[in-house]
């Protein structure tokens, strides 16, 4: 199938979307998918599968430096941040109600498990701060939970750099009462870091709970949230080269959330359902190569800002967004003037390579980046990026080869849209 | 159109031909693909996504053509054929385009044909860049239409030009060296489905595109096509074909209309209310609502009671009046065209078939420059000749172009005579 490229040539620079399975967990497959039983039964085979459960929260708390009781399985990300957001404020209603007032610093050795009833009355005291970049399954619920009443607004980013302003986020905070902050670790589009310990301690320090959507961090770059003081964070398996199907919330202990699922008392009542054994067996050996997976950090790196002055040397028009602030050693979102971004995407695809420019919507168009947007780009720059994202086992020589794929792909598109511009007579747009 | 300074293309050094597919999720744009493969050709399939149904209120427009599911069917589709699949992002081009362009009529007392603005502007213009910039060679569609290739002609000097040469004062020539490229000149024809025929959709082409169009369904009939899509399995073969329009669906255009007026940008044509006049004395016969709810020819839903029956005879914009009147006041033999547009050469001396809608028979009549517009004279009066609606010239089956129905002052047929016009409008 020519238009696809050789199936087995393929290269894959789209880690952020989805990461292959490492290749060592093959090995164990034969091994977990003998274990059938229902983690929830009494006998014998259910006693099996729920060691290996347990087993894997140990290993995953342990890579994340925390507590086993502090995390509770999910069907993945967007389902940790749901139970975060809404689990979370739900949580935080009803001890308002109730009169309680809980901070982080109570420090009780179980969680609070909140009264199941709650008003919707009650959620109308209370306020959310998100940034404007967060995945769509934070904002989404945001605004989902604002159409029930919650107060909502968000964290601006500085304009063309994406950072976020310290003192503006304090002003956020000050100027009115938040009982959530939602800010991620790392961008899924352009790769930036955010100072998350800073914002978490400021929003303790004006009476809020942190939440930090932490997917694309982890298996990236050396992590742990010993020392982070956030409140709530979310993980998802297959953004580390674990499954997909799974994904899990940290959830600091005295800190109350709110079952979203109910049934079963499986995840101690929070998360009812029988769980994803193979995908949460997946994330717990995950844990055992993270050292494979971390230490690579500086060579991707390097690969990537390589890749980087490259394209710059060998193009004009090229914009590598968030060069100069702090970002994950393997993303990079750049902006090609006059280049048609939705083009540029599908003739690489045709070409063998798999990239993206941002999360794609549910049927798969390539709209313009909401991030990109967020951050005061224009439409038209919006829609002719590209993002590049490596994996741990990324190979030099298939980046090389990206680049000038790339570039003929770049120089083709703009000779069209030469043609294109004088066909309509419109100016240029940058 | 070269690709020799790609070389990213010619490393491919592929025999086959490339061709994008617009695939609406339809039997018909999948059978065009399906078609395609078969001959041989590297096909890649979009879809493009013209409406955001996330952000409307009503139930997904199932039925309505270009759906979410009909993104899926098409993908479906694409999938068992083993042929890429894109889903093309067009919502801003088709609100401008073709909603925004649907609105504004309805407010200047004209019916609009968004499927020809959606041709004109998104799938043969729009997607001929793609076409390019995916290193097509080929744009094809599941229209019922065929393209075929013919020698050029000698015509009159006197003859009006395609659109490219217009007033350059060349000469076509005929020749009988079949392998000269440029002496070949592709021409559309209707296709082999009388009533499945979409050439009066299709009379913006522009001369210059057809040789990189493939109609791969238009020489057959409907019956032809879904058998074909059963006996390759298609995904879709036993979909009924899709019916009204597509960003519209099931609910009548007015409520669509309705809907949208209390969206900012059409709130300054919300107030549209004005008084029924009977035509040609005048009287006032009653209050409308807006004059969207109403179309030339139109008898039911005026809210009048009325001892004969009352048609739409007129609709004025500016004063928002809508003229009724009896049947015979709908006849007309003459209409005035804007924007003509030819895809082959004719001459004015030359009668020829007239569709003035898409049911239309087509009819007979003499084409005349007058000033920027085209004037037409039908041999025959003909009924309810509709502003915003399409004029499509044909010579037998061959599509030659068409252009806009103007709203104009006409003579009419029979005892229907306009008196006191300009005193009432004054």
């Amino acid at each position: 199938m020519k238009s696809f490229g050789n199936l087995n040539q393929r290269i894959y620079l789209d880690h952020n979307a989805s990461t292959p399975l490492f290749p060592a967990l093959e090995e164990e497959f034969g091994r977990w998918l003998k274990l059938y039983g229902n983690p929830s039964s009494v006998h014998w085979e259910g006693r099996e599968s729920k060691r290996l459960i347990r087993e894997s929260r140990k290993k995953l708390a342990e890579w994340l430096k925390v507590h086993s009781d502090e995390v509770i399985f999910t069907s993945g990300g967007s389902e940790a941040n749901n139970l975060a957001l809404q689990g979370g404020l739900r949580s935080l209603a009803s001890s308002l109600h109730l009169g309680e007032v809980l901070t982080s610093d109570v420090n009780k050795s179980s969680f609070v498990f909140s009264h199941p009833s709650f008003s919707l009355k009650s959620l109308k005291t209370l306020g959310l701060l998100v940034s404007v970049v967060e995945h769509p399954s934070v904002l989404e619920t945001a605004r989902q939970l604002e159409s029930q009443g919650i107060r909502l607004d968000f964290v601006p980013v500085k304009k063309r750099s994406g950072e976020i302003d310290l003192e503006v986020y304090e002003e956020k905070l000050k100027g009115q009462e938040i009982h959530l902050v939602s800010v991620m670790y790392a961008n899924n589009e352009t790769g930036h870091i955010y100072p998350i310990k800073k914002m978490a301690a400021l929003a303790h320090k004006w009476g809020a709970l942190f939440h930090s959507d932490m997917i694309q961090a982890l298996g990236k770059l050396p992590f742990s949230l010993e020392d982070l003081d956030v409140d709530f964070a979310t993980f998802s398996g297959h953004k580390f080269c674990a499954l997909k199907g799974s994904g899990f919330l940290y959830v600091k202990k005295a800190v109350g959330v709110h079952p979203q699922m109910y049934g079963g008392k499986q995840e101690k009542g929070y998360r009812a359902g029988t769980e994803n054994l193979l995908s949460i067996a997946s994330m717990g050996s995950m844990a055992e190569f993270k050292e494979e997976m971390e230490g690579r950090e500086k060579e991707i790196q390097k690969m990537r800002d390589e890749m980087e002055r490259e394209i710059k040397k060998n193009l004009s028009g090229v914009y590598v967004v968030g060069q100069e602030c702090q970002r994950l050693p393997n993303t990079s979102h750049i902006i090609f003037q006059a280049v048609d971004g939705e083009s540029l995407l599908m003739n690489l695809d045709l070409r063998g390579f798999a990239l993206s420019s941002r999360s794609a919507c549910h049927s798969g168009a390539s709209e313009p980046s909401s991030v990109l947007l967020a951050m005061g780009f224009s439409e038209e720059e919006a829609k002719s990026s590209l993002r590049i994202s490596l994996g741990w086992d990324t190979k030099k020589e298939d980046l090389e080869r990206f680049v000038q794929v790339l570039m003929e792909e770049v120089r083709y598109l703009r000779s069209i849209s030469g043609e294109k511009a004088s066909m309509r007579k419109e100016e240029n747009v940058f | 159109m070269s690709f020799k300074n790609s070389s990213s293309f010619v490393e491919e050094r592929s025999e086959k031909k490339r061709v994008l597919v617009a695939m609406s999720g339809g039997v018909d744009s999948s059978v065009a693909a399906a078609l395609l493969v078969e001959q041989g050709f590297d096909v890649i399939g979009v879809t493009m996504q013209v409406w955001d149904y996330s952000a409307s209120n009503q139930l997904e427009k199932k039925g309505s053509c270009c759906s979410p599911s009909d993104v899926e069917d098409a993908r479906a589709v694409a999938d068992h054929l083993r042929i890429p699949f894109y889903v093309l992002d067009c919502e801003s081009k088709f609100q401008t385009n073709v909603i925004d362009n649907f609105m504004d009529s309805y407010f200047e007392g004209e019916t609009p044909l968004p499927c020809v603005q959606c041709n004109t502007h998104l799938k043969f213009d729009h997607l001929f860049i793609k076409m390019k910039e995916l290193k097509c060679h080929f744009l094809a569609t599941g229209h019922y239409a065929q393209i075929k290739s013919s020698p050029v002609h000698l015509v009159e000097s006197s003859s009006f030009r395609d659109s490219k040469n217009r007033g350059k004062g060349k000469k076509s020539v005929f020749t009988k060296n079949r392998e000269k490229v440029s002496s070949l000149r592709p021409m559309v024809l209707t296709s082999s489905d009388d009533f499945k025929d979409q050439t009066y959709f299709l009379f913006t082409l522009k001369p210059e595109v057809l040789p990189f169009l493939k109609f791969p369904v238009g020489s057959w009939t409907k019956e032809r096509v879904r058998e074909y899509a059963r006996k390759k399995s298609l995904p879709v073969a036993f979909k009924k074909d899709s019916t009204g329009l597509c960003f519209v669906g099931k609910q009548s255009y007015s409520n669509f209309i309705q809907e949208r007026l209390s969206q900012s940008s059409y709130l300054r044509k919300s107030n549209v209310s004005g008084l029924f006049r009977k035509h040609p004395e005048g009287d006032i016969l009653g209050e409308h609502r807006g004059i969207h709810f109403f179309t030339y020819g139109q008898r039911r839903g005026l809210g009048l009671s009325s001892p004969t029956p009352l048609y739409v005879i007129r609709i004025d914009p500016e004063s928002k009046t809508v003229w009724l009147g009896e049947e015979k006041c709908l006849y007309a033999d003459e209409a005035w065209v804007r924007e003509a547009h030819f895809l082959g050469d004719f001459s004015f001396q030359e009668k020829l078939s007239v569709k003035i809608r898409f049911s239309h028979k087509g009819s007979l009549a003499t084409l005349r420059q007058e000033a920027s517009l085209l004037h037409l004279k039908f041999d025959e009066p003909q009924k309810a000749i509709t502003p915003g609606q399409a004029a499509v010239f044909y010579r037998g089956s061959q599509l030659l172009g068409g252009g806009w129905i103007v709203r104009r002052e006409t003579k009419t047929h029979g005892n229907c005579i306009q008196a006191q016009q300009s005193k009432i409008l004054n």
